[in-house]
């Protein structure tokens, strides 16, 4: 495993030069999102330490515990002490790991005292919103250059759109600091709605509602994609939002009210 | 070779019962919905009973609207909120009109989140009891009757309540031409 | 040898050419049978895979379309699981098990035969589905309704063909239970027993109760499409994500069918050249039997973002991470078999080695994605893709491809190349790590599973693991060569091949005779 982490160092050292290589999931700004972020962290470096023990041995064996190094085999092959505790250490590091995640788990199922609604209703290939309170709805989907310098055989240079795949004609604005509660569902078959800076994904199932709640905390443009497999077009139906201050957000949705579907959908 | 005779038998016993447990999931996994809330299924025939105690609690409903696979249809609710109280019956109906130059048959699923409040959602009366025929260009008024229960935890927070409106008009000529 | 075969001609008057593979009811002949076509499925599913890299290499279409691209890792997934995997853990048993517990063969022979025939006939159907016209399966190998119902033509044919693979696994499972049962040799109690022994009788009750699970679900996606039936429809009172539950219920538990067999070709392969015995036998079964226990209940976490109840997020989440207790036991118990041996590292030890170290980095991923508010994010992303790549091939393939290694010489009488036994390993696991360790960063990063495109920004690490990905295709190909050139050679092998290996089928002269032990062997 030598050559793993060569190819590991030569990765990490063009982590400088180059801003492609994101090797991490991105901290999210949403508390939902840190939450998850967080969570993974904790995780991950318990089983770094975990691997690093357990291969350690292993590897230390390896290395001595060989025949050309003039080792002779022990005869031990079993011991209860051993295997107790083997058990038993493991089963302590689950329960710690698995009170943190209850809690956050608890925080993101409770989406009680959400200031606006917003109905995510997945089709094939695309989105539709409504502001459940506002009497704002329009749909969503690929913008027209991605969509152009995506079709096999287009001659459209793919690392010159803006945002290949991740752009949208019609963007969702959601307002900053401010509980919102999100309603999945969808037309035909199942979808799944995921921004990953601002919430982890839940299936949208036709005949259905599933909710989740997002809380944002700095105003920008967050992308996102469909993730349960929809059919031909699952992979080209990105979602962004765009999040607002406030008063920014009241002033859109007064311009946006009525019809928007109509003008829009086209 | 009794022996291998006997463990035959024993274990094409076990896989005809599992065969069969892979059916008895489905009736399973609706009970377990019923308790649960798993899906956000509300009850399937009107509620008769006068159990239900009024209340000095207020929730508020909001009612949404689906149409599945974009059937030519426009299905929305008359209001979209209310403040309800808690144990007493109220009304209120979806509006739905067919835009298509044809007759269409119907029929609703509804499902209720949290899904776990599903079953304090009583419905007294409810289109989606039943298949609904509507001819080209009619409009209908789809009412509804429910009381929340007052079993009701506290501090429950909103409830929705939505409606899928599925066009079932090819299996309905399906199974009358059968 | 040659006294050998010539003492089964005289004998069974066996037909010649290919009749003699059709009809026979030889565990060995049938056990090659299911090894060589394992061998091919996985080829036809490597090169499935080979076309999906093809189009990840860079962002934008260059070589299918999103249909096809579907078709190709829905097919891609079948193949492997149901066609190379599988059969490979059934050609061993069929070879090993009669030779390990001392018996002359298989308990059901002719049932033996069938269950392998049934094989080409229903890949054969599965994979024409391809050239219809509106092509084969593209809903994912998982089949979730409504879009399995939306499917064209193929449905009912691939649903055919799985309920053919179910059946022959079955059949398959049957055997090898009344084989273990009935047929040991006197003295070898059940905790006697060689442990690859064990995790297959135990793979065996996974798998007699799991697939007619999976029979259910798929004739329930049938009546739906062509009977009227709601199970999985809204419109007719049913539920969609039903067939999730029940499809996962069969799928955990095949998640274990797929690694149970190589937990114990590694159990076998790591003391044999540590010259020391399995450290913890015991705990080693009951750590198997539990993981095979806990596959029944949790189901769920392969699909957390359908909206659970809390409750239900809960439990599944728990359960999920008590499989890492069993699991974490066997891996101590092989660093233990380890500590203080005298090892050489010969290419069966070489994969064996690699197993532990890979299998754990997947086990590891495995345990991020139990944690459910991190699922919510790993969930349907290449990291998802990364982790069960890493059970799969350096796990489930390693440990088939080890135990080749292993046992080649038993079967053969010809020792394998060494040297270039050691260039497949070393190509192979630098070639899968290329593979698979980029997904880890581009599905944390954000790209979901099942896309025949991705955005500019996760272009590196997929050109990285395509140029992985056919590095491992073309090693394969110095694996059947490196067979080639074994089966080429004259017989030289010992009897016992490894100075290490235990068990009964090492007593046996190499190539081991057409009837294991026709007297049975006696066990201390």
């Amino acid at each position: 495993m030598k050559r793993l982490s060569v190819f590991l160092v030569t990765m990490l050292a063009s982590l400088t030069t180059m801003a492609d290589w994101e090797v991490n999931m991105p901290r999210g700004v949403t508390p939902t999102a840190n939450a998850a972020y967080d969570l993974h962290m904790l995780i991950f470096y318990i089983t770094v330490v975990i691997g690093i023990v357990v291969f350690g041995v292993m590897f230390y064996s390896i290395f001595h515990h060989r025949k050309s190094k003039g080792a002779k085999p022990a005869s031990f092959h079993e011991s209860t002490t051993v295997e107790i505790i083997w058990t038993v250490i493991p089963f302590v590091i689950l329960v710690g790991m698995a009170i943190p995640a209850t809690k956050t788990l608890i925080m993101m199922e409770d989406t009680r005292n959400s200031e606006i609604t917003l109905k995510v209703t997945g089709y094939q290939w695309m989105w539709k919103y409504d502001y459940v309170e506002d009497d704002v709805a329009f749909f969503s989907k690929l913008d027209s250059d991605s969509n152009e310098a995506r079709q096999l055989g287009s001659k459209k240079d793919v690392n010159k759109v803006d945002n290949y795949l991740l752009n949208v004609d019609n963007e969702v604005v959601l307002p900053t600091d401010t509980k919102i509660r999100i309603l999945l569902t969808a037309s035909d078959v199942i979808h799944a709605w995921w921004v990953p800076e601002l919430t982890g994904k839940k299936d949208a199932i036709p005949g259905y509602v599933n909710e989740l709640w997002i809380d944002i905390k700095k105003p920008g443009v967050y992308r996102g994609q469909c993730t349960e497999l929809c059919g031909k077009d699952h992979g080209f139906m990105p979602i962004v939002v765009r999040a607002v201050p406030k008063q920014e957000y009241t002033k859109w949705v007064s311009l946006n009210q009525k019809n928007r579907v109509a003008d829009k959908s086209k | 070779m009794t022996g291998t005779k006997g463990t035959i038998v024993k274990l094409s016993l076990v896989v005809v019962a599992m065969y069969g447990f892979s059916y008895a999931l489905v009736p399973i996994y609706d009970k377990f919905c019923e308790i649960t809330g798993l899906n956000g299924k509300t009850n399937e025939v009107a509620y008769i009973g006068n159990d239900i105690q009024k209340d000095n609690r207020f929730v508020t409903i909001k009612f949404i609207s689906n149409v599945a696979n974009s059937a030519p249809l426009d299905f929305e609710p008359s209001v979209t909120e209310m403040t309800v109280q808690v144990g007493k019956a109220y009304n209120t109906h979806y509006v739905m009109k067919n835009n298509s130059s044809k007759q269409l048959h119907t029929t609703a699923s509804p499902s209720v989140t949290p899904g776990k409040h599903a079953e304090y959602f009583k419905k007294v009366e409810c289109f989606c009891f039943e298949q609904q025929t509507i001819n080209a260009g009619e409009v209908k008024d789809l009412g509804i009757q429910f009381i929340i229960d007052n079993d009701l935890p506290h501090a429950s927070g909103d409830i929705i309540l939505s409606y899928t409106m599925f066009d079932i008009t090819d299996s309905v000529k399906e199974t009358n031409r059968l | 040898m040659s006294a050998n075969i010539d003492h089964l001609k005289e004998e069974h008057h066996q037909p010649s050419g290919l009749m003699r593979w059709i009809t026979t009811t030889n565990h060995k002949d049938i056990g090659s049978l299911y090894l060589w076509f394992s061998l091919l499925m996985f080829f036809v599913g490597g090169l499935m895979a080979l076309i999906i890299r093809a189009e990840l290499f860079q962002p934008g279409l260059q070589f299918v379309v999103p249909g096809f691209f579907n078709q190709m890792t829905t097919m891609h997934a079948l193949i492997m699981i149901f066609g190379a995997v599988m059969p490979a853990f059934v050609g061993l048993a069929n070879w090993q098990l009669p030779m390990m517990i001392g018996a002359p063969d298989m308990a059901l022979p002719r049932l033996n035969n069938w269950s392998f025939w049934i094989l080409p006939f229903a890949f054969t159907m599965l994979l024409s589905t391809l050239f219809f016209e509106s092509g084969g399966p593209a809903a994912g190998w998982t089949l979730y309704p409504p879009l399995s119902l939306q499917g064209g033509n193929s449905m009912p044919f691939v649903i055919f063909s799985l309920h053919l693979l179910g059946a022959s696994s079955i059949l398959g499972a049957i055997n090898v239970i009344a084989t273990i049962l009935n047929m040991r040799a006197p003295g070898m109690t059940l905790m006697k027993m060689p442990i690859f022994v064990w995790t297959w009788l135990i793979t065996a009750f996974l798998l007699i109760a799991s697939m007619p699970v999976l029979a259910g679900a798929i004739t329930m996606l049938l009546t739906d499409r062509f009977y009227g039936t709601s199970f999985f429809t809204a419109a007719g009172g049913g539920d969609p994500v039903l067939f999730q539950h029940i499809f996962w219920f069969f799928g955990h538990p095949e998640v274990y069918i797929l690694i149970l067999p190589a937990f114990g070709i590694v159990s076998t392969i790591i003391p044999a050249f540590s010259r020391k015995k399995l450290f913890g036998y015991d705990s080693m079964v009951y750590a198997t039997a539990s993981i095979a226990l806990l596959s029944f209940i949790v189901w769920a976490h392969h699909m957390f973002t359908v909206g659970m109840p809390l409750a239900g997020e809960i439990f599944f989440m728990f359960t999920t991470m008590l499989i890492a207790v069993p699991t974490g036991v066997k891996v101590f118990n092989w660093v233990a078999t380890m500590w203080k041996g005298s090892m050489t590292f010969e290419t069966p030890m070489l994969f064996a080695l690699a197993f532990i170290i890979l299998f754990t980095i997947g086990g590891f991923s495995g345990l991020m994605l139990a944690i459910t508010p991190a699922d919510f994010q790993y969930h349907d992303t290449y990291f998802v893709v990364a982790h069960f790549h890493y059970v799969l091939v350096p796990g489930a393939v390693f440990a088939i491809i080890a135990a080749v290694y292993y046992w080649l010489p038993k079967w053969t009488g010809k020792m394998y190349n060494e040297t270039l036994g050691k260039v497949h390993f070393w190509m192979t696991t630098i070639f899968v790590n290329i593979t698979f360790f980029p997904m880890h960063f581009v599905g944390l990063a954000g790209m979901p599973r099942r896309i025949p495109d991705y955005a500019v920004q996760f272009t590196d690490f997929n050109m990285i693991a395509s140029v992985g990905a056919f590095g491992f295709g073309l090693s394969q190909l110095l694996f059947v060569y490196i067979l080639f050139l074994t089966l080429k050679q004259p017989v030289t092998a010992e009897d016992k091949s490894w100075e290490g290996a235990e068990g009964l089928e090492w007593t046996l002269p190499s190539p081991a005779p057409y009837h294991s032990f026709d007297t049975p062997p006696k066990v201390e």
